[in-house]
């Protein structure tokens, strides 16, 4: 009680008796989430309003005659005529490590009901990206532990690297296995006590999904003890548009502490075609007018100013985006689609065809592709993974010709058989990312041949007993390859060693 | 409907335009367009006469500054506001006094969109809300 006292007296004594000038106006209208205001005069572009009842609003259309704001709360309690005033302030979100394993809403509201959430700064939802000269290039891997993204697909800290497909392809599949992998290395890294090491926090941001498919991938991290390294901004179907509008930018402005204070973050968005969609809603009840496919002239800059703000900085840190992309029917050439493909750093992309086919994760390495690249990769990636994409793509030309007879030549036959293992080698179960070092000892056997004699369909079954084999029996290895990133002549002695010792006990 | 709502504001606008003689509203003005929308009914001659209305009213309230006040107020006093918020907005203003015991003490002005809040009703509603 004595507490609450002396807050009392400490708001006491900063009240000033200063006469205080507000700028007001009245509700004219109230419908859709959108309120017309007549007066605020010196309101600005996405300024803060504060409605009767605590509702806030962002004004967003400045017109000469009304003002047209986004209603950010219960419309429901407000009415025409009721008084509107301007707060001076752009719309700010609560920002810092007290977010980590929290939910909360889009204007950083807990949602999860754990308490208030001890935050002590925040940061403007909307920010001006970070400029040319203040950038440092993508050097640093961002290992998702999907190994046909790690090896030929590789993520760099800061870049935008957008994960495209239909639905049911498996798209929020990657990003999370993303986020729990990043969430296993923390906790070897911190407890290595690695002076040097950078621990990567996660921010996952739902944007009109179902409540049902957000709890269900809470649920997901938390079992994988990823939470507590976890952002969780949920915006979802049931949340007015304006909220799931904001949402990302929220979810940026908590990424964006961590970059400016010397740390790595990684932020998902899931996904921007619902954004487009509430951005479009808003703009048509806006009156604003509209374009292609309905949506609003500057649809490109709603996502293009939100992704360049993931950048790596020099001297600080980095905020790494996976923004999702649900196409329809696998065309990628559509509207917002090709808009965030011309923004990102590349894009991985999923086919149903392949899902189907049991192919999972049914990444298509023909279309995906990192426009960082092996600037990305660690050494010993690219030792073992350098020639995948091109044997894989030898695999995919030679796999149409064979359909047509069974007249081939040795040589043929080898690259076909190759590359149906290679195939094989690279499906992974849903959350079970695969440590770096693991795949490097994975990648290794395959090129060395140590599959060839395998039959194609015991591959998956020789992967998985030779993961287990090295995990249980060969840490130490691992452990060198992880801190020595690079094979060397004795780590590919020893690595050879190991597998000659795994091979008999496997009954393939 | 759309270009119907713009051909009202824009008759409004015109309107209102009209209404002013050397850059203040004038009354014989107002009743000369008046007489007008009476005599020759616009299409939408309702919502016209309301979207003028708003604009006359917005216009009548930043001349006009109404000064809610707990307890006596000299006119003194409202006149040195009057005079002070005339040069602060470059144009002459008018104090009205209201009275509003739920003030409690103190002032509150409002002059068109501003208000400025000087009563302790306005001070202990902004306490309230920060505690």
């Amino acid at each position: 009680m004595s507490s609450v006292l002396e807050q009392i007296e400490q708001q006491i004594a900063q009240l000033s008796t200063k006469a205080v000038k507000k700028n007001t106006g009245h509700i004219r209208t109230v419908a859709d989430g959108v309120a017309r205001i007549d007066g605020l005069s010196d309101v600005m572009y996405n300024e803060m309003v504060q409605f009767p009842g605590g509702v806030i609003g962002i004004a967003l259309n400045l017109e000469e005659d009304e003002v047209g704001c986004v209603v950010l709360g219960d419309i429901s309690k407000l009415k025409e005529g009721d008084e509107v005033q301007t707060t001076g302030k752009l719309l700010s979100v609560p920002v810092g490590k007290a977010l980590l394993g929290r939910a909360v809403d889009a204007l950083g509201n807990p949602v999860d009901g754990k308490g208030p959430i001890a935050a002590t700064e925040t940061n403007p939802v909307e920010k001006i990206a970070p400029g040319i000269i203040v950038r440092k290039s993508v050097s640093q891997p961002l290992f998702t532990g999907i190994m046909a993204i790690d090896s030929m697909i590789p993520i760099g800290r800061g870049q935008r690297e957008l994960i495209i497909g239909d639905r049911g392809t498996g798209k929020t599949t990657i990003a999370i296995d993303t986020i729990i992998n990043q969430a296993k290395i923390n906790k070897v890294g911190l407890a290595s006590g690695d002076p040097k090491f950078r621990p990567v926090y996660s921010i996952y941001v739902a944007i009109g999904q179902k409540n049902s498919n957000i709890v269900r991938t809470i649920a997901a991290l938390e079992a994988a003890g990823a939470l507590e390294y976890t952002i969780i901004v949920s915006a979802p179907a049931a949340d007015n548009p304006a909220n799931q509008y904001l949402a990302p930018y929220s979810g940026a402005a908590m990424g964006e502490w961590f970059m400016e204070n010397g740390m790595d973050a990684l932020i998902v968005y899931d996904d921007l075609s619902k954004h487009a969609v509430a951005y479009r809603q808003i703009s048509l009840i806006l009156k604003r007018p509209s374009g292609r496919e309905a949506y609003p002239g500057d649809v490109f800059y709603l996502h293009s100013r939100l992704l360049e703000r993931s950048a790596r900085l020099e001297g600080k840190g980095s905020l790494t985006a996976l923004p999702i992309i649900e196409t329809l029917a696998g065309d990628v050439s559509a509207y917002i689609p090709t808009n965030v493909i011309s923004i990102t750093d590349g894009q991985i992309f999923l086919e149903t065809d392949l899902f189907n086919q049991g192919i999972r994760p049914a990444v298509s390495v023909g279309l995906s592709v990192s426009r960082v690249g092996s600037a990305a990769q660690i050494k010993a990636t690219k030792q073992v993974g350098g020639k995948l994409k091109g044997e894989l793509a030898q695999f995919r030309e030679l796999a149409a010709f064979a359909q047509f007879g069974s007249d081939l030549d040795a040589k043929t036959k080898a690259q076909l058989e190759r590359g149906a293992r290679i195939v094989e080698l690279f499906k992974q179960p849903a959350f079970n990312p695969i440590p770096i070092e693991l795949q490097v000892a994975v990648l290794f056997a395959m090129q060395k041949n140590y599959f060839d004699a395998i039959d194609t369909k015991q591959v998956v079954a020789a992967a998985n007993s030779l993961k287990e084999f090295f995990t249980t029996r060969k840490d130490a290895l691992l452990t060198e390859i992880r801190t020595k990133a690079a094979l060397d002549k004795d780590l590919e002695a020893k690595l050879q060693a190991a597998l000659e010792e795994w091979k008999p006990t496997f009954n393939g | 409907m759309a270009s119907a709502k713009k051909q009202i504001t824009q008759l409004a606008k015109q309107f209102y335009k009209l209404s002013f003689e050397n850059g203040v509203l004038s009354a014989d003005r107002v009743s000369g367009v008046l007489a007008y929308i009476e005599k020759h009914r616009p299409a939408h001659t309702l919502a016209v006469l309301q979207a003028y209305h708003r604009l006359v009213a917005a216009e009548v309230a930043r001349g006009q500054a109404v000064i809610e006040h707990a307890g006596p107020a000299d006119q003194a006093s409202l006149d040195a506001i009057a005079a002070a918020l005339s040069k602060k907005y470059g144009r002459p203003v008018t104090a009205t006094a209201k009275r509003n015991d739920a003030l409690l003490a103190g002032l509150r002005v409002r002059v068109g969109d501003d208000v400025y809040e000087s009563s302790v009703a306005g001070q202990l509603a902004v306490l309230g809300a920060a505690v």
